[in-house]
């Protein structure tokens, strides 16, 4: 069915609202927005409208964390769990790949003394870095698989999991230099990004399965 | 009798909206009965939050409408109270009316 041609809602809150939604509301939900936002803008403005969809956007979201965590605790609780577990080991991969790869394939001696030094300084450091942000996206989607519709709420978790212990060290050390919270925050994108593809993958799915089955009825 | 047996304040007022609309109740409708009767900005997120709570604990039933192109060929979802969700708002109802009996609010709110 095509989109009816009044004013569109704002695209991102659109996108944000059907990434928490649960599946069992994936029309409800962003159904009745719609139909507010429309009426509103016909009655008000599509500048009040769209400012009135940021917040029901903001607030609707807030819920449907909170909902998710009251509807589902041990679900998530223990995606959460084993989310932390792997991070335990697969942080250490992407270094021990690399030195693994290293000794199998050792540099020449002839090698320039400058290039090895960019290599040990920049190019070995960048790659154990690129590792981590994978791993974080794998563990991502493991969890946000685990996690059955409610895969935002648990990576979301998860990330706040990877960062409270550091800030709780922080306030407490007073140790900013051990704290680098651009590299934490990278971490927190990596898990939300992986869930946030398992949950457009499988709403795919499901999407197609039930037109599927629309067109055999 | 058990605790979870009792209606919480915004849950009351939702059930009773549910009630007010009998078979036009989903989500858009709730939201608007809610916010002109009790003249609060209410999100379409706590309202479901909330029916998805009284649906769990069996006081509320939904279906699905026929989907609608101006809500971009999404379907309503329509609620309505059960014979439990009745038995829980009555008696919700006859503990607040138990509670307020004899009290002068108005005077008392003033003071």
């Amino acid at each position: 069915m095509t989109e009816p041609s009044f004013v569109q809602p704002p695209r991102l809150a659109v996108w944000l609202v059907n990434l928490f939604t649960p599946y069992e509301q994936a029309e409800s939900i962003p159904g009745d927005l719609l139909e507010e936002f429309s009426d509103l803008s016909l009655k008000s403005g599509a500048t009040l409208a769209h400012r009135w969809y940021w917040r029901q956007t903001v607030k609707t979201i807030a819920y449907l964390i909170g909902s998710g965590f009251r509807f589902a605790p041990w679900r998530i609780t223990g995606a959460v769990l084993m989310g932390r577990l792997l991070l335990l080991y697969g942080l250490m991969l992407p270094e021990r790949l690399i030195v693994a790869v290293l000794r199998v394939y050792p540099i020449s001696p002839d090698y320039d003394h400058k290039n090895v030094v960019a290599l040990w300084m920049f190019w070995v450091p960048l790659a154990i870095q690129v590792g981590w942000v994978i791993v974080a996206m794998f563990i991502g989607s493991l969890v946000a698989m685990v996690a059955k519709g409610r895969e935002m709420v648990a990576t979301m978790t998860l990330g706040l999991t990877f960062l409270a212990p550091r800030l709780v060290g922080m306030v407490i050390l007073w140790a900013p230099p051990f704290f680098r919270a651009d590299v934490f925050f990278v971490f927190i994108v990596a898990f939300v990004v992986g869930g946030g593809i398992v949950r457009k993958l499988r709403l795919a799915v499901l999407t197609r399965r039930s037109a599927m089955i629309e067109e055999q009825q | 009798m058990a605790s979870r047996d009792f209606l919480g304040e915004f849950e009351h007022i939702v059930v009773l909206a549910l009630l007010r609309l009998a078979d036009q109740a989903y989500g858009v409708t709730v939201r608007r009965e809610i916010e002109v009767r009790t003249d609060r900005d209410v999100s379409i997120g706590a309202i479901y939050a909330t029916l998805d709570r009284l649906e769990a604990k069996g006081y509320v039933k939904s279906h699905l409408g026929d989907p609608t192109p101006e809500r971009g060929g999404r379907s309503k979802r329509f609620f309505r109270v059960t014979g439990k969700g009745m038995t829980a708002v009555n008696r919700a109802q006859r503990a607040l009316l138990s509670m307020t009996e004899g009290l002068d609010l108005v005077r008392s709110y003033s003071q």
